[in-house]
């Protein structure tokens, strides 16, 4: 195997943002607003922006596989964008563990006021979409998809933000 | 008590007695049955035509299992798993459940009382009949699961799995289906109608599974396993009627890349080239083959009977992967585990890959009227001379390249001199062929024969509970014999 492949899938991202020190859980950020950037390469269904700090420049991507997320855990530092890409050839959604399904996101989702609530569903994140989420606020975002999981086994993912 | 997915719940009225009572720490009163309905079940050819294999699963009974009747003790299956603790046995009566069943509680028993009458049906709404995810040791027993958009029965994440005696019908995307799980068996079961695979067990490296006594047909595929093997076994079954028959292949769209050795003897497959089935677009790359590693590595491929196909009777192909998502692993990293794979940072590489078959063993099958070719083995660009296939003892009138069992004889060294040219496989040209052959009809409406009712499991009512065990039991492969034709 080479050496550029040998890299574990734990990875902790250098920061480039000055950090705002503010003490609170990950469902407590203050803002929510679009990425400014896109990637050419892939269609983007949706961008949400967690953030206790700006978006920091760093970016991560996430292969969303049939059916794992890969990495499936990963460390950020807050203000990373995570770019989620569907390079399955299923869809998938990526749900919140409190959510159970698509029907369930679109409730939990609401009109989009809330900056706490993220997440895609399947019919926006088919074969070639991404999803674009901006962690600001530290603390570990766990996620699943509910076509090919449970909150708790299967197709789930976690990302700690630093 | 999770209440997710829960469409409506209608269910008949039991006439059975039930022997066990006891329910253990996990009875409880559940509501009575809301309504009810009775439904015809499909079938058709009774599994129990499959070659006889006898042995039994190898986990003890658990001790002390406490017994959930559905409806009588709980409404709805998802009541009852989630009222169940290890050891439970979830006896669900006849009836039509409009449930999307998931599984978190590991080492229970799922059962209906009649295979035929027992139905989960997703009414083309919900998304899997039961999905297993996380939970290790769940048996699912006798039950019928239809109509769902995505799978039929479902394990995922999973160490020690069992589907015995099931029925999938005219489920969106596959009827059986293994993923990502290790320890397991998948036998007495039918599967029809959907647009990928009838039976899947992928992404396990090794996977010690057994598929054995299934019958798969008017599928997309009858069987697929992407990146899988490893002490997989697919014995004594039936894999007719689907576009493709029996198809292991690699891809780096699912983890633990390449397919390798899965074993498959004593197989019937035959006709093949069903052109109006769902079906996604592989299967349609791969109509009109019966057995066909489209990627595959040092796969055993013995004994089996295989006829009347457009294509190729048993096929060594590539699989072209336009937008691969990892470099293509090199043969000294073939032994890394699954979960080892899954550790390692893809390289997305600049254009697609071509993943060829190699080391796979080809012996002593009966071929006929395959029309392609009894026995083959291309590529698309590699010398097919360098793939390390071999050929041996095996029945057939064509052969392609014509002198393949000359020139790769598992018994000697390869001929790589030897005329690999004469009569040799063009399968560049099912890329083309493939956007003129009859498109996917759609799931939910395709027609195909009624199999009539399935073969019950022994003793439904009164069978102790046997949760799934970590390892599938011992199989004599070498007491397999070709099996005889059918009509």
């Amino acid at each position: 195997m080479s050496d550029h492949r040998r890299v574990r899938a734990t990875l902790v991202m250098a920061a480039t943002a000055l950090l705002v020190a503010v003490s609170c859980a990950p469902d407590a950020p203050d803002a929510m607003r679009p990425a400014s950037d896109v990637d050419a390469d892939v269609e983007v269904a949706v961008t949400t922006t967690i953030a206790t700090v700006p978006p920091n420049g760093d970016s991560v991507t996430i292969q969303v596989l049939d059916n794992s997320f890969r990495p499936a855990e990963w460390t950020v530092e807050a203000g990373t964008e995570v770019v989620f890409e569907n390079r399955g050839r299923n869809d998938h959604n990526i749900l919140p563990p409190s959510v159970e399904n698509d029907d369930g996101l679109s409730s939990f989702l609401g009109d989009g006021s809330d900056p706490t609530r993220w997440g895609v569903a399947s019919s926006e994140f088919t074969p070639g979409d991404s999803y674009r989420v901006v962690l600001g606020a530290p603390g570990v975002y766990d996620f699943y998809c509910s076509i090919h999981g449970s909150s708790s086994g299967g197709m789930i993912g976690s990302i700690t933000v630093e | 008590m999770k209440v997710r997915r829960v469409l409506s719940h209608r269910v008949v009225a039991v006439g059975l007695v039930f022997a066990l009572a006891a329910c253990g720490g996990s009875s409880g009163g559940g509501d009575s049955t809301d309504s009810v309905a009775t439904e015809a079940p499909a079938g058709g050819t009774d599994a129990t035509e499959a070659p006889a294999v006898t042995e039994a699963p190898t986990t003890e009974p658990s001790s002390g299992a406490g017994v959930l009747n559905v409806p009588d003790d709980y409404p709805t299956i998802q009541d009852a798993v989630d009222a169940a603790v290890e050891g439970d046995l979830i006896l669900v009566a006849p009836g039509v459940y409009n449930e999307a069943v998931q599984v978190e509680t590991p080492n229970i028993v799922i059962r209906g009382l009649d295979r035929n009458e027992t139905i989960l049906d997703g009414n083309f709404e919900l998304d899997n009949g039961i999905l297993v995810a996380g939970a290790g040791g769940v048996a699912i027993e006798n039950l019928t699961a239809r109509n769902y958009t995505k799978n039929g029965f479902y394990w995922t994440g999973v160490t020690g799995y069992r589907g015995s005696y099931l029925t999938a019908l005219r489920n969106g995307d596959y009827g059986v289906y293994a993923f990502d799980s290790v320890g397991g068996v998948i036998e007495y079961s039918y599967a029809a109608g959907s647009p990928d695979a009838g039976f899947y067990i992928g992404q396990c490296y090794p996977c010690d599974a057994l598929i054995r006594n299934v019958i798969s047909e008017y599928n997309g595929l009858g069987y697929s396993g992407t990146n899988s093997g490893g002490n997989l076994l697919i014995i004594d079954s039936i894999f007719r009627f689907n576009r493709a028959g029996v198809v292991p292949n690699s891809g780096s769209y699912e983890l633990c890349y390449p397919e390798r050795e899965s074993t498959i003897v004593g197989n019937l497959v035959y006709s093949n080239n069903q052109p109006d089935t769902p079906a996604i677009d592989v299967a349609i790359l791969a109509m009109g083959n019966g057995i066909l590693s489209a990627g595959g590595v040092k796969n055993v491929i013995e004994r089996n009977r295989v006829w009347d196909h457009d294509k190729t009777g048993i096929g060594l192909v590539p699989f072209l992967e336009e937008t691969p998502n990892d470099d293509m692993p090199t043969e000294d990293e073939w032994s890394m585990s699954c979960d080892e794979q899954k550790n390692v940072m893809p390289v997305v590489p600049e254009g697609a890959l071509l993943w060829d078959s190699m080391y796979n063993e080809v012996r002593d099958n009966v071929l006929e009227d395959n029309r392609s070719g009894d026995i083959a083995v291309a590529s698309a660009g590699t010398e097919i001379s360098t793939l390390g296939n071999c050929f041996s003892g095996n029945t057939f009138t064509l052969a392609a390249p014509a002198a393949l069992e000359d020139v790769a004889s598992c018994d000697a060294a390869i001929d790589t001199a030897g005329d690999w040219t004469t009569g040799a496989l063009d399968v560049v040209t099912w890329l083309v062929e493939a956007e003129t052959r009859p498109p996917s009809v759609p799931y939910q409406d395709a027609v195909y024969p009624d199999a009539g009712p399935q073969e019950n499991m022994p003793e439904a009512a009164t069978a102790p509970a046997v949760p799934a065990g970590a390892t599938p039991p011992a199989v004599d492969l070498a007491s397999i014999v070709v099996p005889d034709k059918i009509d």
